[in-house]
């Protein structure tokens, strides 16, 4: 969003408590959804858990579309869409409800360091793993990312979609990499991730802040999505501590509501951690 | 180490008081003063190299290697390693900050000297043009000021910021956040992680340095980083204390 719009936005925002009725949307979790949409989705809901907030989710085959930026996933709040963690967080100061208020200047520099370390690296890693991998790109996401719609639309759509994020990851220089390297920095990320944790039970000791959130819905949907290969997962559970910290934000957060079936099993993902 | 090593450097040269206009480049030399390494720089200015070559690039050996991250890794395996002294989570830090000052900072200085119109025309197109061979000068400054845009608006203009104006407001508040945070990080210290100079000193001084020194006509991101008073200063700290033969080599070649 631009800089006038956010802030009217903002404005917007502070008016009104969070409803009750706020939703999430996201693309289909059985067919459609993939990794890194899965990922941000995740990190999106644990965020609003952790503040309290109520939301329902909502799987739509378009929602890529109904984004307003074109991301998923995004929040219908009121009268208002929001899209993407960063947004999402600014929205729910701008409503009263943050968790990154009692930390310092310092703390706040390294955790928006720690999330852009996330951002660059996991995701990127994800999105080439997904789209410039030509098995990964042929077996599992050309064919999900197509699911819901007929021949020849789902071509089209799956191979616009592939050449557009192939154009990223040439444009900040990923293109040259082979798969190999991708999976060596994703462990490099792991690790500096880990090094950060050591045994704290989050990332700024005793509160969870919008990084827990973060870097729990990548690893979470790393560890229990199937893939081509288990490597990437393997690469992840070579942490410990990234592992247990799963566990723990999994338990704290999400196992009460498991009978709403909110993680309902499906050939793509497991529905928890082995 | 007792044996002597040529490593040779590929780099843009230098200008404005600085080794390199280049940011790759600075942070690979900047890097190499703090390890102690001795490098043979070799500028691409005048070559044909401006425009085959991906600089920066390191010789060893018969071995190439290119790309900041990568550069300073082969020269950490040589044992030239300004991060010894850091600890498992400095070094974390490290990789966090330097994704930040990628994602925050580097479309914004992308977008000051390659894509907006002042500065285009009247400093970086002439430095580079005249850095480059005939008739290379006619392409190079083109071709590094499309791959910028195209790189912003790949990265960042997301619908429905379509337009490189819209995008513009949004990458330079994220620059002007992301220095904030770096001079909050740096605070009064001499240096990121204390008293000795690491890589990710020399990822931000690589970054900012620039930035500093350039005689830009239309640089806001420039003022505002000026205001920054400890950033300032650590540049010129960096400067002083590793690079001052650079610099007075070159007033006496043109002196």
């Amino acid at each position: 969003m631009s800089l006038a719009a956010e802030a009217f936005v903002s404005q917007i925002a502070a008016a009104e408590p969070w409803p009750e009725n706020a939703t999430l949307y996201q693309p289909l979790k059985e067919d459609q959804i993939l990794l890194s949409d899965s990922a941000s989705s995740l990190a999106v809901q644990t965020f609003l858990r952790m503040c309290g907030l109520p939301v329902q989710v909502s799987c739509r085959a378009n929602a890529e579309y109904m984004s307003p930026s074109g991301k998923v996933p995004f929040i219908h709040v009121g009268n208002q869409v929001v899209s993407e963690l960063g947004p999402i967080v600014q929205f729910t100061k701008a409503k009263g409800h943050a968790l990154s208020d009692g930390l310092d200047d310092v703390q706040r520099a390294e955790m928006k360091a720690y999330m852009e370390l996330v951002n660059n690296m996991l995701l990127t890693a994800e999105l080439y793993i997904q789209w410039c991998d030509d098995y990964t790109a042929t077996e599992i996401s050309r064919p999900r990312y197509s699911s819901p719609y007929s021949w020849p639309l789902n071509h089209v759509l799956a191979y616009q979609k592939q050449w557009e994020i192939r154009r990223k990851m040439n444009a900040i220089g990923w293109s040259g990499k082979n798969l190999e390297q991708v999976y060596e920095d994703v462990s490099q990320c792991c690790q500096a991730l880990s090094q950060r944790l050591g045994t704290q039970p989050y990332f700024f000791n005793k509160q969870p802040t919008e990084l827990d959130a973060l870097v729990f819905g990548h690893l979470f949907t790393i560890l229990t999505t199937q893939l081509t290969s288990d490597e990437l997962a393997e690469k992840v559970k070579s942490y410990t501590n990234l592992l247990s910290f799963c566990h723990r934000i999994e338990q704290t957060y999400f196992k009460e509501h498991d009978r709403e079936g909110q993680f309902g099993s499906s050939h793509h993902s497991k529905s928890s951690l082995p | 180490m007792a044996e002597p090593m040529e490593l040779q450097l590929l780099c843009w040269g230098g200008d404005w008081d600085l080794p390199s206009v280049h940011t790759d480049s600075l942070v690979v030399l900047a890097y190499a003063k703090f390890a102690g390494a001795k490098l043979a720089v070799k500028p691409v200015d005048w070559t044909w190299r401006t425009i085959t070559a991906s600089v920066p690039q390191l010789y060893y050996e018969g071995s190439t290697v290119t790309e900041p991250t990568q550069i300073l890794n082969f020269l950490r395996k040589q044992s030239f390693n300004a991060d010894y002294e850091l600890t498992a989570k400095q070094g974390a830090d490290t990789m966090a900050y330097i994704a930040l000052l990628e994602e925050k900072l580097l479309p914004a200085l992308l977008h000051t000297f390659w894509v907006d119109a002042e500065n285009y025309a009247n400093l970086t197109r002439p430095w580079f043009t005249s850095h480059s061979p005939f008739p290379l000068n006619f392409f190079v400054p083109g071709r590094q000021a499309s791959l910028a845009l195209s790189r912003i608006l790949l990265t960042k203009a997301e619908s429905p910021l379509l337009n490189i104006t819209e995008v513009e407001g949004k990458i330079y508040s994220e620059a002007k956040e992301c220095l904030n945070l770096l001079s909050h990080r740096l605070g009064n210290f001499r240096f990121f992680f204390g008293d000795t100079p690491t890589s990710l000193d020399a990822f931000v001084f690589g970054h900012i340095a620039p930035l500093i020194k350039a005689p830009l006509p239309s640089g806001q991101l420039q003022k505002h980083l000026n205001q920054l008073d400890n950033l300032c200063q650590f540049c010129n700290t960096i400067l002083k204390n590793y690079f001052t033969d650079a610099t007075t080599e070159k007033r006496m070649d043109y002196g």
